[in-house]
Parts: C-alpha cells; sequence; structure tokens
C-alpha cells in the first residue's frame, strides 16, 4: 500500500507541473498582461515601469521560473487592486469554501446513497421510475437560477432563512441557517447524479453470486443488502466522488457569487471581473491542487474499499 | 440484414422510453421556437419601451417586462436561437478537438498516448467551470469567447471517452481481421472503427450538449459570456437579479427556459444511452 501511494504521488509532479504551466499561460493569452491588467488609458512609461517591476521584460521561461520559485516559497505574489498578498486573500476565504462545499457534499451524500438503495431494491416501482425523471430533472438545473429560486421563495416570501453571507461558525444557529440555502443550492443538482449512480451499481451487486449466497445463508434481508451489498456498491461511488469535485468547485464559485458567501469562488470572480491576475492565478492553482489531491484521496480509498485493486 | 434488424430494435427501444420521447419532443420545440422566433415573439426583444417597465406578467405580456420595457417572452423566445448556437458551436469544437485526440492517443497508442492523456490530466485537473471562467476573463468576455473558453476547458473528457471507445475496438478479432487482410492505418480507421465508435460518441455528445449550455448560462450570468443587450438567459438572469425581491419574473422565465432546454437534451441523452446499450437499459 505504501508502494502504491508513493508512486501515486510521484505522478502527481508531472500533472502539477502542466497545471501551473496551464494557468502561468493565462495571464499571457490576450498579449500583454499589463495592459490586461491596467487597461488601456494609463501612460506609455508608466506601463514599462510596471513591466519592469514584474519582471515582464525579462523572457517566458525566465518568467515561469521566477514564478514557480516564490510559488514553491509560498508567495502567490501581490493582488493588483487590493493592497495586500494574494496568500492573505486566499487564506482568510480557504475555509469558507470547504466549508460550504463539504456540508453540501454532505447532504448529498446523507441522501442520495439511502434513495439510491431503495430504487435498487425496488427497480422499475413508481418509486425507482420517478426517480429517474427526478434525476434528470435536477441535473438539468442551472446552479445560479436554484440559488435565486430559494432566494426568492424561502428569503423574499416565507421569511424563514437569510439570503446571503455567512452567519457565523458552523456549529452556531446563525451559521446553520445561513448555510442552509447555499449548501441545498450546490448539493442538490449531484445528488441526483449520485443517487442513480448509487441504485445502477447496487443494481449490478445485488445479482452477484456472494448475494445469493448470503440470502442462501439465510441472513436477514437488510443485513445483505447493507453488509454485503452496499459497501461493494459504495466503491464506483467513491471514484465518481473523486471525479465530480471538479464540478462541485465550479459550482461553488457560482453558488457564492449568488449569496455573496464570502470564500475564494467570490473572490476569483471579482478578481476576473478587476483583472486582478495574480489571484486569478492562486486560485485557480490552489483549486486544482485541491482537485489533485482529492482525485488522489479517492484512489486511497478504493484501494482500501476494494481488497482486488491493490495495485502494486 | 442483421444490422438493420439491430438498428430498428434500437430505434424501438428508444421509441418505448417515454421519458426519452418526450425529451425529443422539447428539443423538437425548442429548434422550432429558435427557427421561427422572429414570427411568433409578440415584440422585439431588444427595443426599449419606457411605457411599460417592470409590468408583471398579464395578457398583454404574457412572461412581463423588464426595467427597460423589454417584454420578457419575446426575449426568451429569442434566447433559444444563443442557446442552441452555443450548444452546437461549443459540442462541435470540441469533438474536433477532443474527439481527434482521443483518437490519435488511443489508435496510436505509445508515447503519443502517454503524452496526449498527460494534457488531458493536466486540463482536467482544472475545474472546467474554473479555467472557462478564468480564460473568458482573460480574453475580454463576449460571445465567441465564452464558447472558444468553454471548448478550451472542457475537451478533456471527449478525448478519454473515445480514447477509451478506440482502444476496445482496436483488439477486436475482426479489425485484426481486416488489418491481416493488408488494410492500411486509413481503411481501418474510416471504415472499421469510426462509424463502429460513433454510438457512445453520440450518446455522450447528447449528454454535453446539456452541460455547455449550463456551463455558458453561468458565464453569461457572471457577465463573461454574451453581453447585453443580447437576449440571451443567462445573461437575461443577470439582469433580472437586481430586481428579484419586486420583479421575479425577469429571472425566472429564462430560468425556466434553460432547464426546459437541458432537461430535453437530457432525456433525448439517456434515451439514447439505454438504446444503444442493451447493457445500460437493466442497470441504469
Amino acid at each position: 500500500m505504501l508502494t502504491y501511494i508513493i508512486r501515486r504521488l510521484l505522478v502527481l509532479i508531472p500533472v502539477l507541473i502542466g497545471v501551473t504551466l496551464i494557468i502561468f499561460s493565462l495571464m499571457h493569452l490576450s498579449g500583454d498582461p499589463v495592459r490586461l491588467m491596467y487597461g488601456p488609458n494609463v501612460p506609455k512609461e508608466k506601463i514599462e515601469e510596471k513591466r519592469i517591476e514584474l519582471g515582464l521584460d525579462k523572457p517566458l521561461y525566465a518568467q515561469y521560473g521566477n514564478w514557480i520559485t516564490q510559488i514553491l516559497h509560498g508567495d502567490f505574489g501581490r493582488s493588483i487592486h487590493v493592497q495586500d498578498l494574494v496568500s492573505n486573500l486566499i487564506g482568510a476565504r480557504i475555509g469558507a469554501t470547504l466549508e460550504l462545499t463539504l456540508v453540501a457534499l454532505l447532504f448529498t451524500l446523507l441522501f442520495s446513497v439511502p434513495i439510491g438503495v431503495v430504487s435498487a431494491v425496488k427497480p422499475y416501482t413508481v418509486f425507482d421510475n420517478a426517480g429517474r425523471a427526478f434525476a434528470i430533472f435536477w441535473v438539468s438545473m442551472p446552479y445560479f437560477w436554484l440559488g435565486l429560486v430559494f432566494m426568492l421563495l424561502f428569503g423574499v416570501y416565507l421569511h424563514w432563512l437569510p439570503i446571503s453571507g455567512r452567519g457565523g461558525p458552523l456549529w452556531s444557529i446563525a451559521g446553520l441557517r445561513h448555510i442552509l440555502l447555499p449548501a441545498l443550492t450546490l448539493g442538490l443538482p449531484p445528488l441526483a447524479l449520485f443517487m442513480r449512480l448509487v441504485r445502477s451499481s447496487m443494481l449490478e451487486v445485488i445479482n452477484e453470486d456472494y448475494i445469493r449466497t448470503a440470502r442462501s445463508k439465510g441472513l436477514h434481508e437488510g443485513r445483505v443488502i447493507f453488509r454485503h451489498g452496499l459497501r461493494n456498491a459504495l466503491i464506483p461511488v467513491v471514484t465518481l466522488l473523486g471525479l465530480r469535485l471538479p464540478w462541485l468547485f465550479g459550482g461553488a464559485v457560482i453558488t457564492e457569487t449568488v449569496f455573496a458567501w464570502p470564500g475564494m469562488g467570490r473572490l476569483l470572480v471579482n478578481a476576473v471581473m478587476q483583472r486582478d491576475y495574480p489571484v486569478v492565478q492562486g486560485i485557480v492553482l490552489i483549486l486544482a491542487t485541491l482537485v489533485i489531491l482529492s482525485n488522489l484521496v479517492a484512489d486511497l480509498v478504493y484501494a482500501y474499499l476494494d481488497p482486488r485493486i491493490r495495485y502494486d | 440484414m442483421l444490422e438493420r434488424m439491430r438498428s430498428s430494435r434500437r430505434v424501438r427501444r428508444f421509441t418505448r422510453n417515454r421519458l426519452a420521447l418526450v425529451g425529443l419532443g422539447i428539443v423538437w420545440v425548442i429548434i422550432l421556437t429558435s427557427a421561427l422566433a422572429s414570427v411568433i415573439s409578440p415584440y422585439d426583444p431588444i427595443e426599449h419601451n419606457y411605457d411599460e417597465m417592470l409590468q408583471p406578467p398579464s395578457g398583454r405580456h404574457l412572461m412581463g417586462t423588464d426595467d427597460l420595457g423589454r417584454d420578457i417572452l419575446s426575449r426568451v423566445l429569442y434566447g433559444s436561437r444563443y442557446a442552441l448556437l452555443i450548444g452546437v458551436a461549443v459540442v462541435l469544437l470540441e469533438l474536433a478537438v477532443g474527439a481527434s485526440m482521443g483518437f490519435i492517443a488511443g489508435y496510436f497508442g505509445g508515447k503519443v498516448d502517454t503524452v496526449i492523456m498527460r494534457v488531458v490530466d493536466m486540463v482536467l485537473a482544472i475545474p472546467t467551470l474554473i479555467l472557462a471562467i478564468a480564460i473568458a476573463g482573460a480574453l475580454g468576455g463576449g460571445l465567441w469567447v465564452m464558447i472558444i473558453a468553454i471548448a478550451v476547458a472542457g475537451w478533456g473528457e471527449f478525448s478519454r471517452l473515445v480514447r477509451a471507445q478506440v482502444l476496445s475496438l482496436k483488439e477486436l478479432t475482426y479489425v485484426e481481421a481486416v488489418r491481416a487482410t493488408g488494410a492500411g492505418n486509413a481503411r481501418i480507421i474510416f471504415r472499421h472503427i469510426l462509424p463502429n465508435s460513433m454510438g457512445p460518441v453520440l450518446v455522450y455528445t447528447t449528454l454535453y450538449m446539456p452541460t455547455a449550455i449550463l456551463w455558458s448560462a453561468a458565464l453569461s450570468f457572471l457577465g463573461l459570456g454574451a453581453q447585453p443587450p443580447t437576449p440571451e438567459w443567462g445573461s437575461i438572469i443577470a439582469e433580472g437579479r437586481g430586481f428579484i425581491s419586486y420583479a421575479w419574473w425577469i429571472a425566472t422565465f429564462p430560468g425556466l427556459a434553460i432547464m426546459l432546454t437541458t432537461f430535453g437534451f437530457n432525456c433525448v441523452g439517456d434515451g439514447l444511452r439505454d438504446a444503444l446499450d442493451p447493457r445500460f437499459s437493466r442497470n441504469v
């Protein structure tokens, strides 16, 4: 297992280097990064001055080298619009983003697994067919619009829940009330997807020989389903979880913008709007790293759940 | 003969799926709407009318009007054109880049495969929507910039799918047999592998259309896509967002339109998947 982990970590290095190359080139996409950041109305001398200050007069490979060296030292540069370090800006918001995505994910799993199991145990019933239509319905839902509808319904008309900001720590009442709508917005569309996956993978498992064996031993049906079936059915779910995390982060950007949730996503959108490229690069890099790490964790959990896969 | 029997069985399997037929109906209506938008729209989608600002839905304006007095129904009807244009353009671009990359990787294998798939890994490590936002922002936004940004950010999954498909076909005995008869690469690719990998690619394309439409709407909502006064659904919602507490109709109806469109395509894609791959119809 340890060699497997080390090997997986080594494979990550080229991927990470590639990701930094993509992120680095983002800034040069439009041609002139200084013009991109400061707009067309700044005098020429000022632009030249900035170019030298930012090291943009050097050849590209030297710029990339500098940038990478800085990042390896934990220095993401300075924001152009706010007089602060990018690392400070991100550090102040990463907690809020992780909190939102984790609560949404928890919500997704808490509901998708039981509903998926019931659909699989009773396939082709009304419950199952409704589940199918329901799943496609939610997958078709635009996040940002769902958020607005929730705001309208539960905030503006019913006055049940606050519609913007973060109320406080998660364990406080205000914190819970504030996170409910954004987490629902972010968690409902993937819920449908996971529910269908749990169902199909459960259906496959139920037809396996060892389930028949477990039944013929006279085990209680609940025990067969949950101990023997579900454990094995969850393996593909774990993989999908790893694969779908990028979508969750993408959705978080939109959800945070709609609900004014003070996370990295909202910071990213504002930075893109203000062309504050050091901030954009920093956030994209952090998110990509999170995705890569979570894929790794998904892989390891996968290897743990299924003893047949001990890649050696 | 066998081929024809098989395809008619597929058609039957598709038409027996009620949800897929509903989806097909919806897609058909959306296509008709976009073709006839200028005929069926009761008002001009862009012209301001200050006498009728922020009217709630009524007989005159079925979906109400916005802050500039524009008829929401007309804007939503015209919006279908942009949704279809964006969906088709993104999918075609991704097919052109992603599918061909995946094809080359899968068919030729070896070092080519390794290099291409590593690049795909890198692109997929960055959340597609976030990469698209960053690219669109760097290029300054706009309808076509957004289309290109989404395509550049999202071709990776196409590559993986096509590669897997080609890999499994390449090993089949009949391809071996064709090769043994002395057929060259081009013949094997165009006569045998391409036609046989179309099924899953078609399914994925149909399921990807709605995703592309959702992403583009999100980008437009953020102000990085179609610019006002373009009647694109995402940007209409962005315009209506500020009025949400007293003019709910501006943001609500275009959102319903997006949902209906993506729902239609998803149902068709789901049905196609069942029809083309009987293994799935039992399981999914």
